[in-house]
C-alpha cells in the first residue's frame, strides 16, 4: 500500500512546520478529584498529522476534550496561534477554526442526515447559499450521504455515521480537526477509506490531531507521534525516530502490545 | 347504559382538558430534554399565569384573550432570567438532575408563598364571559326519554381555549420539526455534547428553552383560567403531577409524545369520572403512571433517549 512509506519519505516536514496549537504542562481532572492529565505537553504543527497513542486510560481522549474546552485545565496553558484558549467553552472552538469528532457518536440520531449537516452549519445558518454549497461539498466527498440525506442519522451503518460526523466537522472549513479514534468499531474496508481521507487533509490545509488505538495505522499516517501514559508524556518522535529508537519501540511493544517495524 | 349526553360531554371534556395537559407536558418535556431539569415548580408557573390573567382582568379590565400574548412575552423573559440565575450553577453538582429537582421544589414553595402573599389563599373566580355563554354542539333526540331531547353544551370559553390551544400545538410541532432552532432544541435532547461541537452556544439555547417552557406555562395558566374559571393558589402540585404523568406516558424528553399523552390522559380522566365512583376515578391516572413505568418505562412514544 502506498500509505506505508509515504511519511517516512516526508522527512523534515514536521521540523519546518509552525506550531499552531500547543498544550503546555496541562493538568486536568473530572469533578475536581479524579486527576486524568498530570502535566501533559503536546504541540500540534500546521498542516501536519499529530498522532497521540497510549494504553487504555492514558488520558488520550481527555487530552482532546481538554483542548476542546469540555474540561478546564486546573493548571497549565493551551494556546492557539500563541493566544491562550484554555477556559473557552467548546461551542466557541468552531468559531476559532477547530473542529472535533469525538470517540462516542456525536450525531443527532432522530434528525435526518441533512439536518445533522445543517446543524453543523449553525455558525452561518442565515447564509442559505453557503449552507447549500457546504452540503454539496460533503455529498461530493461522501456520495452515499446524498442518497441517505433524508434518512435518520441513527439508521445509518457505523461507517456511514462516521462519514456524517467527518463531513459535518468540515462544513465550517476548520483549520484544525481533532479526531478521537475515528475508526474504532468500524469495518476494515471503511477504515481504510477513513485513513485515506485523514491523510489527504493536510493537503487541503487542514491540521490533524489524531488519537488512535490502532497504533500501526496511527504511526503510518502521522508526521509526529506522542506516547501518553497516566496523563503524562512518555515518549515522542517522528515515525522514522520510532523505527530507530529501541527504547521507544520497547515501550510501545510493552504497553500497547504492538511491534513497530 | 350511559346517557348519550354525558358520554359526549366526557368526549368534549377529554379533548378540552387533554390539550391543556398536552401543553403542560410539552413544556415540562422541553425542560427535561434540553436542560435535564425536572421542573417541580411547573404547576406554580401555570397558576401564576392564571393569576396574571385574573389580575389583568380585575385591575385593568384586560380581557384574558389580550392577557394571553402579554403573559407569553413576560413569562418568556422571566424564564430566561430565571435560567441564568439558577440553572448554570447546577452544573457544579455531581448530580445535576437530583439537584434540579430539589432546587425547583424550593422555587415551587417560594412561588406558592408569593402568590398567597399577593392574592391571598382563597380560590378566586374569574368574572368574565363570552357571548353566548354556552355553545350547543348538537342535539340528541330522545336523550332523556321519549320526546325529551338532550343538548351537548360547551361553555364558549372552553371552545375558545381549545381553538387557541390547538393552534399553539400546531405552531409548536411546526417549530420543533420544521425550523432549525427547533431542531437544535431536539438535538440538545438527543446529544448535549454534540450540540456544542457544532458550535451552538448551549447556554443561550438552554435559556431559550427555559424561556419557551415558562412562556408555555404562563399561556397554559391563562387558558386554564378560561377552561376552569376559578383559580386555586394551592393548585400547583396537582398540575405538576398531571404534567409528570403526561411526560412519563409520552416519553421523557419527547415534546410531541407529550401532546398525544396529554390528550390520552384527558380522556382517561373524563371517562373515569363518568364511569367510576369519584374516589376511584382519581386513582386511575396514577395507576396508569405506575403501569407505564413498569411496562414501558421509555413511554408510549419515547425511544429511551434519556436513561
Amino acid at each position: 500500500m502506498a500509505r506505508k512509506t509515504k511519511k517516512k519519505a516526508a522527512n523534515g516536514k514536521w521540523e519546518k512546520a509552525r506550531t499552531v496549537l500547543e498544550m503546555q504542562d496541562v493538568h486536568a481532572a473530572y469533578h475536581g478529584d479524579i486527576s486524568i492529565l498530570n502535566g501533559l505537553s503536546v504541540a500540534v504543527k500546521e498542516n501536519c498529522i499529530t498522532g497521540i497513542i497510549g494504553p487504555n486510560g492514558a488520558g488520550k481522549s481527555t487530552a482532546l476534550k481538554t483542548m476542546y474546552g469540555f474540561l478546564r485545565p486546573t493548571q497549565g496553558s493551551i494556546s492557539l496561534d500563541g493566544r491562550e484558549i484554555s477556559g473557552l467553552p467548546p461551542y466557541d472552538m468552531m468559531a476559532n477554526g477547530i473542529a472535533f469528532v469525538p470517540q462516542n457518536r456525536s450525531l443527532f440520531n432522530d434528525l435526518s442526515v441533512e439536518d445533522n449537516l445543517k446543524l453543523g452549519c449553525w455558525q452561518f445558518r442565515s447564509d442559505k447559499r453557503k449552507v447549500a454549497q457546504e452540503l454539496e461539498k460533503v455529498y461530493a466527498q461522501f456520495p452515499i450521504l446524498k442518497e441517505k440525506q433524508h434518512d435518520m442519522a441513527g439508521s445509518l451503518s457505523g461507517g456511514q455515521q462516521r462519514f456524517v460526523e467527518l463531513g459535518r466537522a468540515l462544513v465550517v472549513e476548520p483549520k484544525i480537526i481533532m479526531l478521537d479514534e475515528p475508526t474504532a468499531m468500524i469495518a476494515p474496508k471503511i477504515s481504510r477509506e477513513i485513513y485515506d481521507f485523514i491523510e489527504a487533509l493536510p493537503e487541503r490545509g487542514i491540521t490533524v490531531v489524531l488519537v488512535d488505538q490502532n497504533v500501526r495505522q496511527c504511526v503510518n499516517v502521522s508526521d509526529y507521534i506522542y506516547i501518553l501514559d497516566l496523563g503524562r508524556n512518555r515518549g515522542e518522535g517522528t515515525a522514522a525516530t520510532f523505527a530507530r529508537d529501541e527504547h521507544l519501540k520497547e515501550m510501545v511493544a510493552e504497553w500497547l502490545d504492538y511491534q513497530i517495524d | 347504559m350511559i346517557n348519550e349526553v354525558l358520554l359526549w360531554n366526557a368526549i368534549v371534556g377529554g379533548i378540552v382538558f387533554g390539550v391543556v395537559y398536552a401543553l403542560i407536558g410539552c413544556s415540562l418535556n422541553v425542560l427535561a430534554g434540553v436542560l435535564r431539569v425536572i421542573n417541580f415548580a411547573h404547576g406554580e408557573f401555570v397558576i401564576a399565569g392564571s393569576f396574571f390573567a385574573f389580575a389583568m382582568l380585575n385591575s385593568f379590565g384586560v380581557h384574558p384573550l389580550v392577557a394571553l400574548p402579554i403573559s407569553a412575552v413576560l413569562f418568556f423573559f422571566a424564564g430566561v432570567a430565571l435560567y441564568y440565575l439558577l440553572v448554570p450553577r447546577l452544573a457544579y453538582s455531581d448530580e445535576p438532575e437530583t439537584s434540579s429537582f430539589l432546587l425547583m421544589f424550593g422555587v415551587s414553595l417560594m412561588m406558592v408563598s408569593v402568590i398567597t402573599w399577593i392574592f391571598e389563599a382563597d380560590i378566586r373566580p374569574m368574572n368574565f364571559s363570552f357571548e353566548p355563554i354556552n355553545f350547543t354542539l348538537f342535539k340528541i333526540a330522545d336523550a332523556y326519554g321519549p320526546g325529551r331531547d338532550g343538548r351537548v353544551l360547551v361553555p364558549t370559553a372552553r371552545l375558545v381555549a381549545l381553538a387557541i390551544n390547538l393552534a399553539i400545538i400546531v405552531a409548536l410541532t411546526w417549530f420543533f420539526y420544521r425550523t432549525l432552532p427547533g431542531k437544535a432544541l431536539r438535538a440538545a435532547t438527543m446529544n448535549r455534547e454534540a450540540v456544542q461541537i457544532v458550535g451552538i452556544n448551549i447556554h443561550r439555547l438552554s435559556a431559550m428553552a427555559f424561556g419557551l417552557a415558562i412562556a408555555l406555562a404562563g399561556i397554559t395558566g391563562v387558558l386554564l383560567a378560561l377552561v376552569v374559571p376559578s383559580i386555586d393558589p394551592n393548585g400547583g402540585p396537582d398540575i405538576a403531577l398531571i404534567g409528570f404523568i403526561v411526560i412519563v406516558l409520552g416519553g421523557l424528553g419527547h415534546p410531541v409524545g407529550a401532546l398525544f399523552a396529554g390528550i390520552i390522559f384527558g380522556f382517561v380522566e373524563q371517562f373515569s369520572n363518568l364511569l367510576l365512583p369519584q374516589a376511584a376515578a382519581q386513582m386511575v391516572g396514577f395507576i396508569i403512571l405506575v403501569a407505564v413505568i413498569f411496562v414501558r418505562p421509555e413511554g408510549l412514544f419515547g425511544k429511551g433517549q434519556l436513561k
